[in-house]
């Protein structure tokens, strides 16, 4: 229900008091907010220099969060060979408690879904160490951008759960709502900044989420789709048609900030030592599973994107309740193949059920 | 508070023992850990595999061929496929390789108990099914009659010629046949499934374990299905590109599942609910 909060503990933050409170923060803490750069494309970004920094806060962010806790490509080990033996060193790293400010419900509600690819079976050593020791500081969206359908996948525009603080833009100020201890302990450690939350305040953030919510500029079908292809009712033909107009490139999987999968190799550095490497991958590739002697048990023509789709909108749907697309838009920007999950939807829902 | 998370990734020495030539293309392997300690911990159930580093060369998931009733050594089959299992067959005795696992779901040994066994193989497919069989002989009393059908291309190809020997001795029902004869061949010919054709089971009370390339995986099944097999009395293991090995990387994925964390060994009635290529055609 993401018209009630469910955030009980609301506090208010004067604007003028933001970099002040960031300030304190970044004593403490590597500090990564979406940033405005010269080139006027906004990136989440490590800030070193706060007052350089044009924290932007409206406009979502080109990249997700996915790159600072599965980085695109991570050395997992060095390894020597010699007539001792063959031998991995797990490589020294220290990862900087880190606070993620600025975080739209829809990139927040990835990282959640994150954290069950990378805990649910096994528990990820690399991501978990960058995931732990991480604050997340929320911003709700009072004005969703033209690509944005976070309302379909149930990720936005408002989120209830998963940060640590969650602000809402009232004008001149924010509501701070406090979701976790860690939350609770960040206002009560900085408590100088805040100022109580009337009802007049937490008013004020259902009619903004009111707003918000009518500000869609595209309606996608997810939840039909969901229901099309848990009841495999999505003709052959579609997965056909998209996969053929699919370029391969992997775009749509290195933006998502949902699409985890990696691939491991090897990279020598001489004759007798090298590292392993995890790098991203997209299921979309047709070497993804290929397997020795070019046998490959996905037609890579006609069914290269059925994985893509069924993963995230049946697949993860079963798993977790939800589907693991969270509306950012972001594949739909920079697909040229026109095979993006919102065509995908489309044509799925024709013929409906 | 942060917990310390075990490097799952982290694959540990082991030394190779001992190399057994099954055939030009397979070998089999027998390692132990450097750790001593570690390797004689080590357990595993029959089904599950490991995924093994060498130099350069990545990782590449391979069943486990021993059986957890003879600990103290890792046995790996392995087939000449590609750059890393090129690789191990340049390796010698004395040589250390990486390790990691085991792996998978392994098959239900409780299930078969007290029944009938039918073991359907094809060439390197009888590498996953020899830790079963073997485990079976140690544990004799608690399985009914063991049979083994065996395909090979050609007689000089039949590799695990020992253990087949050792089966036999054993009172394991084993059946040849080879897609081509050569000189000095006097058993069948033909695919496994006509070996099938003079097997009379007591099919209520089997179970059969097919391992083998799709072609044969299909032929097999049909021929199973009409002698009375529920889809419930077929298990197999299944091959997939993998990656971590734990159900994360994703490159295994069939139709939702995970070969290497849902399976490798799944009932024919658990693929039936799946699309996959191996039952599609
Ligand atoms: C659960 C499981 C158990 C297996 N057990 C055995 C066994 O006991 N004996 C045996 O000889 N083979 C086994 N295989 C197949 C073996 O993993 C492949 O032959 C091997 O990965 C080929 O690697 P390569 O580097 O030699 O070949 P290449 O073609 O050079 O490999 C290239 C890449 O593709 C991947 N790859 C290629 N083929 C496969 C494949 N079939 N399965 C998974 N990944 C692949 C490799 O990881 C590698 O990164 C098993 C496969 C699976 C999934
Ligand atoms: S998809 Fe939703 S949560 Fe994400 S930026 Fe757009 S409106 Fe905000
Ligand atoms: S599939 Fe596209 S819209 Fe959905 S989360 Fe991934 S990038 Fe965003």
């Amino acid at each position: 229900m993401p018209h009630t909060s469910e955030l009980a503990d609301s506090h208010l933050l004067k604007k003028d008091h933001l970099k002040g409170f960031l300030r304190k923060l970044a004593k403490e803490y590597r500090l990564v907010a979406p940033v405005r750069n010269r080139h006027s494309d906004v990136l989440f970004t490590v800030i070193d220099d706060l007052d350089a920094a044009e924290i932007e806060l409206n406009e979502p962010p080109q990249n997700s969060l996915k790159q600072f806790f599965l980085p695109q490509q991570e050395r997992l080990y060095t390894y020597t060979t010699s007539p001792e033996g063959y031998d991995f060193q797990p490589i020294p790293t220290s990862i900087p408690p880190t606070v993620y400010f600025g975080v739209h419900p829809c990139d927040l509600s990835a990282v959640l879904y994150m954290d069950v690819v990378f805990s649910r079976r096994q528990r990820d050593p690399f991501y978990l160490r960058r995931r732990q020791g991480s604050v997340l500081i929320g911003i709700n969206c009072n004005s969703p951008a033209p690509k944005c359908f976070c309302n379909a996948t149930g990720s936005g525009p408002f989120i209830e759960m998963g940060s640590d603080l969650q602000l809402t833009d009232l004008g001149d100020r924010f509501l701070v709502e406090a979701g976790r201890t860690s939350g609770h302990g960040l206002i009560e450690r900085w408590q100088g900044f805040f100022a109580a939350a009337t009802d007049k305040d937490r008013a004020a953030r259902y009619q903004a989420f009111l707003e918000a919510r009518g500000r869609f500029s595209r309606q996608v079908h997810v939840e039909q789709a969901i229901r099309r292809l848990e009841a495999d009712a999505v003709p052959d033909e579609v997965f056909a048609e998209l996969s053929l107009r699919c370029q391969d490139c992997g775009g749509c999987a290195y933006l998502c900030p949902t699409c985890t999968c990696f691939t491991i190799s090897d990279q020598p550095l001489d004759a007798i030592s090298g590292q392993r490497l995890r790098s991203w991958d997209a299921c979309t590739f047709a070497g993804f599973t290929a397997m020795a002697g070019g046998h490959n048990p996905v037609q890579a023509k006609t069914e290269a994107i059925r994985q893509r789709f069924t993963h995230k909108l049946r697949d993860d749907v079963r798993l977790t309740g939800r589907p693991s697309c969270v509306g950012c838009g972001r594949c739909v920007g920079i697909c040229f193949g026109g095979t993006d999950i919102v065509r995908f939807v489309e044509r799925a829902c024709q013929g409906s059920l | 508070m942060p917990q310390p998370i075990t490097d799952i990734y982290l694959p540990r020495q082991a030394k190779v023992e001992q190399i057994i030539v099954e055939n030009s293309q397979i070998s089999t392997f027998v390692l132990a850990f450097s750790d001593h300690t570690y390797n004689n911990a080590f357990r595993h159930q029959p089904g599950q595999f490991m995924m093994v580093s060498m130099p350069h060369c990545g990782e590449a998931p391979i069943s486990i061929s021993s059986t957890p009733t003879r600990p103290g050594a890792i046995h790996l089959s392995v087939r000449r496929a590609g750059k890393l299992t090129a690789a191990m067959h340049g390796l010698r005795t004395g040589d250390t390789i990486g390790l990691r696992g085991p792996y998978g779901r392994p098959f239900p040994m409780e299930q078969l108990q007290k029944k009938d066994l039918l073991f359907v193989a094809g060439g390197i497919g009888l590498a996953p099914l020899r830790g079963v069989i073997n485990g079976c002989l140690d544990q004799r009393d608690q399985f009914g009659t063991l049979t083994v059908l065996y395909g090979s291309r050609t007689p000089s190809d039949i590799a695990f010629q020992s253990d087949l020997g050792l089966w036999k001795k054993q009172g394991v029902d084993c059946r040849l046949t080879v897609d081509a004869a050569e000189p000095g061949w006097d058993g069948a010919v033909g695919l496994v499934t006509s070996l099938l054709d003079d097997l009379k089971p007591n099919v209520n009370q089997s179970t059969t374990l097919v391992c083998g390339p799709p072609l044969m995986f299909r032929a097999v099944l049909g021929r199973l299905a009409s002698m009375g097999f529920s889809d419930h009395q077929v298990l197999t293991t299944m091959e997939r590109h993998m990656k971590c090995g734990v159900g994360i990387c994703r490159h295994c994925h069939m139709d939702g599942k995970m070969a290497c964390a849902d399976g490798p060994v799944f009932s024919l009635a658990e693929l039936r609910q799946l699309k996959i290529m191996e039952l599609d055609g």
